[in-house]
């Protein structure tokens, strides 16, 4: 029997299936975006590829939640703000006039630095998007809302008590349901603007967690000042300076062996 | 890196870890000359303090291994601060390496004083003058951040594990010659062994140089000089000893 075995030939070894190339969701292409006279984008262009975690980091006033504000365009409630260039999802350009911005923002859920629970109910918080975009009958409503405050991990902490106040919540709950809030729309992209810079360090791991269960489903940008979350969340870096893009590449390149020196004395804290 | 953190103390912590690295370096240079000299002047005394002298190496690795756990968990470094820890870490544990081969090459010293002198003690300090010098080479690339002064050290080991490997055979004939050799022969035999040790921890210290400054590993083959693994003695039918 043994010797039957060895006389075989052995198997080819199992070539590694190459990783499937990530797919991008969204492409900004030369973005220009002007804050009245002043710039604040210079000729960016950079993807977000679906299912992934894109990080973006830059001292204060690079232009990383301005990126972020082009691509649901809330930009577009303040006068004298104004994008060119151009940022596709999924092909289709965003930026161009005529587009039904209350469906972009479905589409695109956001989540800002400090929880901005809705003055309602933990249940309205949920259901009032829902209800916007959808209108489903009451009973459907019900597991809506319970699927969007599961998937954003706070489901457990607040099954009982759905009909007080969001603001009864703490800090870190009030974050996450504003994450389940954005979620409950089924968008296909999720731009989450420091999401955890207000939090204490066992919520901002709360948060951490649900962004890494998150990305299976969405495709994510995550602005953050804290390096160590960047390296830690994301799949893709882009690093921002002076509103241009200096750098974008794999996280682990970015936080290992980046390729420009201004990403490296950024990431090192050698910024002066 | 010419730029300075912002944080002041950060870039104190990190030249105090290179200053440790530079100490260590200097003190194996230095107990790998001693020994020699021990050897070539059959001086016990000297070779004893060289044996002693170990432990203020281990000492300096000690401090050098806290202070790395410290920067590590207090500053969290990222890209190339990251790899100048983790490289000095490693060149502090060949440093390490390399004085214990010279600390029991000084202990073996003391046990060849008690036998007569042997014919090819003079071929041992040329091997460890070569090692010396490449240890000497690879710190200067290492406080230099110089690769390729590093890389040409990398090359050099070569030729120590030559003269290793000639040393081998010629060490092989005087025991086979006169059996009354082969206690001495065998110290010198360890000795070389130990010398030739020392070169692989200098370009182990040479592949941490590249990494740190190019922050991709040296993937090359390095040539290897020594075929003293291979050799065998086989009896020889008229008497005289064959390989």
């Amino acid at each position: 029997m043994i010797s039957a075995q060895l006389a075989m030939p052995p198997a080819p070894a199992a070539s590694p299936a190459p990783a499937p190339a990530p797919r991008a969701k969204v492409l900004i292409r030369n973005l220009d975006f002007y804050y009245g006279s002043a710039q604040a984008l210079y000729d960016v262009s950079v993807p977000l590829y679906d299912r992934c975690v894109t990080a973006f980091i830059g001292p204060s006033g690079c232009g990383k939640s301005t990126l972020l504000r082009v691509l649901n365009r809330i930009y577009e409630l303040y006068p004298g703000q104004r994008a060119t260039g151009a940022v596709l999802v999924d092909g289709e350009d965003i930026l161009r006039p005529g587009l039904d911005l209350n469906l972009l923002r479905a589409r695109i859920g956001m989540v800002f630095q400090k929880p901005t629970p809705f003055p309602m109910s933990i249940f309205d918080n949920i259901a009032f998007g829902i209800r916007l975009y959808r209108r489903p009958p009451r009973s459907e409503l019900g597991d809506r809302v319970e699927a969007a405050l599961r998937r954003a991990a706070l489901w457990e902490e607040v099954k009982d008590k759905l009909k007080e106040s969001g603001h009864s919540l703490s800090g870190g709950q009030q974050q996450r349901l504003c994450i389940a809030r954005a979620i409950a729309v089924e968008p296909e992209i999720l731009l989450l603007d420091e999401p955890a810079s207000a939090l204490d360090p066992i919520s901002t791991q709360r948060i951490e967690e649900l962004i890494a269960e998150l990305k299976s489903d969405y495709c994510v940008a995550l602005v953050t000042h804290n390096m160590q979350q960047a390296a830690r969340s994301s799949d893709y870096t882009a690093f921002l300076y002076l509103g241009r893009l200096v750098e974008f590449d794999e996280t682990e390149r970015i936080f290992t062996n980046p390729k420009e020196r201004r990403t490296e004395d950024y990431i090192t804290g050698r910024f002066g | 890196m010419s730029s300075e953190h912002i944080i002041k103390s950060y870039d104190e912590e990190l030249a105090k870890l290179n200053r440790i690295v530079a100490e260590m370096g200097g003190r194996a240079e230095s107990q790998l000359a001693l020994a020699i000299e021990a050897v070539t002047t059959r001086d016990s005394e000297l070779a004893a303090r060289v044996v002693e002298g170990d432990a203020a190496v281990d000492r300096l690795e000690r401090d050098l291994d806290n202070l790395a756990i410290r920067l590590l968990a207090l500053r969290q470094p990222m890209a190339r601060d990251l790899r100048e820890i983790f490289a000095a870490l490693k060149v502090a544990s060949d440093l390490e390496r390399i004085c214990d081969y010279a600390a029991n090459i000084a202990k073996r010293a003391i046990a060849l004083n008690q036998t007569p002198p042997v014919q090819p003690v003079g071929a041992l300090p040329r091997m460890a003058r070569l090692a010396e010098l490449m240890i000497k080479d690879v710190l200067d690339a290492y406080v230099a951040r110089n690769a390729d002064q590093a890389l040409a050290v990398w090359m050099r080991d070569e030729e120590l594990d030559e003269m290793y490997s000639s040393l081998f055979r010629e060490l092989l004939t005087y025991m086979m010659e006169d059996p009354r050799n082969i206690s001495a022969s065998t110290h010198l035999l360890f000795m070389a062994k130990n010398i030739e040790r020392i070169g692989d921890h200098a370009t182990n210290i040479a592949e941490n140089v590249y990494y740190l400054v190019h922050g991709t590993p040296l993937t090359e083959t390095r040539p290897k000089g020594d075929k003293s693994s291979l050799e065998v003695v086989l009896p020889a039918r008229d008497g005289g000893p064959r390989r």
